[in-house]
């Protein structure tokens, strides 16, 4: 399932318009500069299109970073290993 | 999916966020991307950030390269009226006034406001806006609620919100309507009546964000501004080029007879046809020109434009027709020669993918399209994506097609004559020229916007910039109108100068395509200068010309008319002409007419 993980990096890198090697596991709004307030809800939309999710009310403030993303996702049953 | 292929003409689902972005950081880093600039300037009192990806993607796919500027959130009057704020700081070419009716009048939600008074508000606004930039402004409807305060009832005595937002939009519309060269609509109550609640507003952003709006919303939001800047930068398409057999009509006439094609009112598929007709006919009086390129024999096609009860589009609507067997691209090519037109303002429609396709590989700058296979969907194939819109229709757009027609009548003249100015000649053509009035201002900015080919500068003018020129005693604005003994072929020729303590420089200098040909430039530049030396005391005359990919029959013009090129650091060629030297021959049989 290694393709989950490259697919959400894409989604990220073309959100915030960087290179996908800048979407470490560890990104956040601190690594990317573009991660900012309004990029984000691209970045909501983005993921509720991809991966064919409906985030709620509290996800969509709680994903700011890779790792919680990925967390998020696994609770709408979007396996990565 | 690749997104350039989803641009639907009939707006659909837009394609997924992440492969707009992934299509603009791609066309941002090559080719693609190296378009027409054109600046956007938004005054917004809600979150509207979110059109940027939709924006520059229909930008990018209309060969425009765009600079978007957000101003502050909620600060409209104060950017207007601070003459240091970005509004003025960088001049726009389209001012994007997006206003939310939920921040304007906070208390709508009780509707203790009406209609007038915010309107007297807003038309404030906007003529102080007007009278600050130069810009185009765009303006918004109001979306009226979608559900009822009163519930099941009605009530003469209850004021009713969804009454209110009607009434004020019509005023607006009204607003527009009186203003149009200025401000064009962006009618939001359109939007939500094609999309419906659910696909255009986003509650959630809403209240988290105060981002009202979901994507196919802030999608049609960006086709609409990028409709308003193809018309401004000159990439309005002006000639529909069409096929024939399944085309106009479904069938094959060669094959099915006149009796057995499908053309008419009343039952599938003929009314499909009939309905598409009626498209093309509306367009033919907007001024549009309309051609036919069909593999046919000549006569049957004739037969069912002259006999056919079904057929809408008669012989007297077309400008120009190749009807044979050759290939189609080469026809088309032989159609921009003979219309004085770009290829790239030309939409090809056929039924054949393999003809289809030939057009778009031999000569990328046609817009082809295909009739689609939802046949039903064919009628408004040329409705909504806005290809042919320009930002206003003068009454010369209305007469465009007999001016062709009255063209053709030339050609069919000239075939008479042993040399070409013995048929100049016996056209009797008496030319015009005159500092512009104020009622010739819509049509000069048209032309700058619109005129490719015999354009030295290629510098586009809004309605009011010109006015602005014409206002400016340092500045002249002189206009060319043309007649001949086929008829009129009205205002067809610009020239803007300016005047810097008697050094004269000429910024802009264009002829419309329908009246090259028959050296009326040479004629018109002449008593131009000598119209200018009148009121101005000029020591040398300055030109330029700056090449585009379309002017290229133009480079060698100042030359010609005695100017000589000397050094400058412009980038492009410039020309001088001191004020005492001998100038070139006037051209003997062109008349020029003195008011």
């Amino acid at each position: 399932m290694q393709f989950q993980e490259h697919k959400l990096k894409e989604v990220l890198a073309r959100i915030f318009n960087v290179s996908i090697d800048t979407i470490t596991a560890d990104a956040s709004p601190d690594t990317i500069e573009n991660w900012d307030s309004l990029r984000h809800m691209n970045l909501v939309l983005a993921l509720e299109e991809e991966f064919g999710v409906d985030l709620t009310d509290d996800q969509v403030v709680e994903i700011i970073s890779y790792k919680l993303i990925k967390i998020v996702l696994q609770e709408h049953g979007i396996a990565f290993i | 999916m690749n997104p350039a292929e989803d641009s639907a003409i009939v707006p659909g689902r837009p394609a997924s966020l992440a492969s707009i972005m992934e299509y603009i950081s791609v066309a941002e880093q090559t080719a693609a991307g190296a378009g027409i600039p054109v600046r956007f300037t938004f005054l917004r009192n809600f979150t509207v950030e979110g059109i940027e990806p939709y924006l520059k993607y229909h930008c990018l796919l209309s060969g425009l390269k765009p600079d978007i500027v957000f101003g502050n959130y909620d600060m409209v009057r104060q950017e207007i009226l601070d003459k240091t704020s970005h509004v003025h700081a960088l001049p726009s070419d389209i001012i994007v006034a997006a206003l939310y009716l939920e921040t304007y009048v906070p208390e709508r939600g009780r509707c203790d406001w009406d209609a007038a008074a915010v309107m007297g508000d807003l038309s404030g606004l906007y003529t102080d806006l007007a009278a600050n930039t130069a810009a185009i402004i765009a303006v918004n409807t109001f979306i009226p609620p979608f559900h009822s305060d009163l519930g099941i009832a009605s009530s003469g005595e209850l004021p009713s919100r969804y009454l209110e937002v009607l009434r004020l939009n019509q005023l607006i519309r009204e607003f527009v309507r009186s203003n149009p060269a200025r401000f064009i609509l962006v009618d939001w109550e359109r939007f939500v009546r094609l999309l419906g609640e659910d696909e255009s507003l986003d509650y959630r952003f809403w209240y988290m964000s105060k981002a009202p709006f979901k994507k196919g919303f802030l999608d049609l939001y960006a086709r609409e501004l990028v409709k308003i800047a193809r018309a401004l930068k000159g990439k309005a398409k002006k000639c529909l080029v069409l096929d024939c057999d399944n085309t106009l009509w479904g069938g094959i006439i060669g094959e099915d007879g006149l009796q057995g094609i499908k053309l008419d009112m009343h039952s599938y598929p003929g009314n499909v046809f009939y309905g598409f007709q009626q498209q093309v006919l509306a367009l033919h009086d907007r001024g549009i020109l309309i051609a036919l390129c069909s593999k046919n024999n000549e006569a049957d096609v004739w037969e069912v434009l002259d006999n056919h009860p079904g057929a809408l589009l008669k012989r007297e609507h077309l400008a120009a027709w190749r009807i044979n067997w050759r290939d189609k691209a080469a026809n088309l090519k032989e159609l921009a020669e003979e219309l004085n037109l770009g290829l790239d303002s030309f939409v090809f429609v056929d039924d054949n993918s393999t003809e289809c396709g030939l057009v778009r590989d031999l000569i990328p700058d046609v817009t082809v399209l295909q009739v689609p296979a939802k046949l039903y969907t064919y009628p408004l194939l040329l409705a909504s994506d806005g290809l042919f819109d320009t930002l206003s229709l003068s009454g010369e757009d209305r007469r465009r097609s007999q001016m062709y027609r009255e063209e053709a009548g030339r050609r069919h003249e000239q075939a008479k004559y042993e040399t070409l100015d013995q048929y100049l000649a016996s056209l009797a053509l008496a030319i015009t020229v005159h500092p512009a009035r104020t009622d010739e201002v819509l049509r000069i900015a048209q032309l700058t916007q619109k005129t490719n080919q015999f354009n030295l500068t290629t510098r586009r003018y809004s309605e009011a910039q010109v006015a602005a020129l014409v206002a400016d005693p340092s500045r002249a604005v002189i206009s060319l109108s043309v007649r001949d003994k086929f008829g009129d072929s009205g205002l067809t020729g610009v020239l803007i100068a300016r005047n810097d303590d008697g050094y004269g420089t000429i910024d802009t200098f264009l002829l419309s395509c329908r009246i090259l040909g028959r050296n009326i430039e040479v004629a018109f530049v002449l008593r131009a200068l000598e119209l200018m030396e009148e009121s101005w005391r000029i020591s040398s005359w300055q030109a330029s010309y700056v090449p585009t990919q379309k002017n290229q029959q133009v480079a060698g013009f100042w030359p010609l008319m005695g100017f000589a090129e000397i050094s400058c650091q412009e980038g492009h060629a410039c020309y001088e002409l001191p004020g005492n030297a001998p100038r070139r021959e006037p051209i003997p049989y062109i008349v020029i007419e003195k008011e």
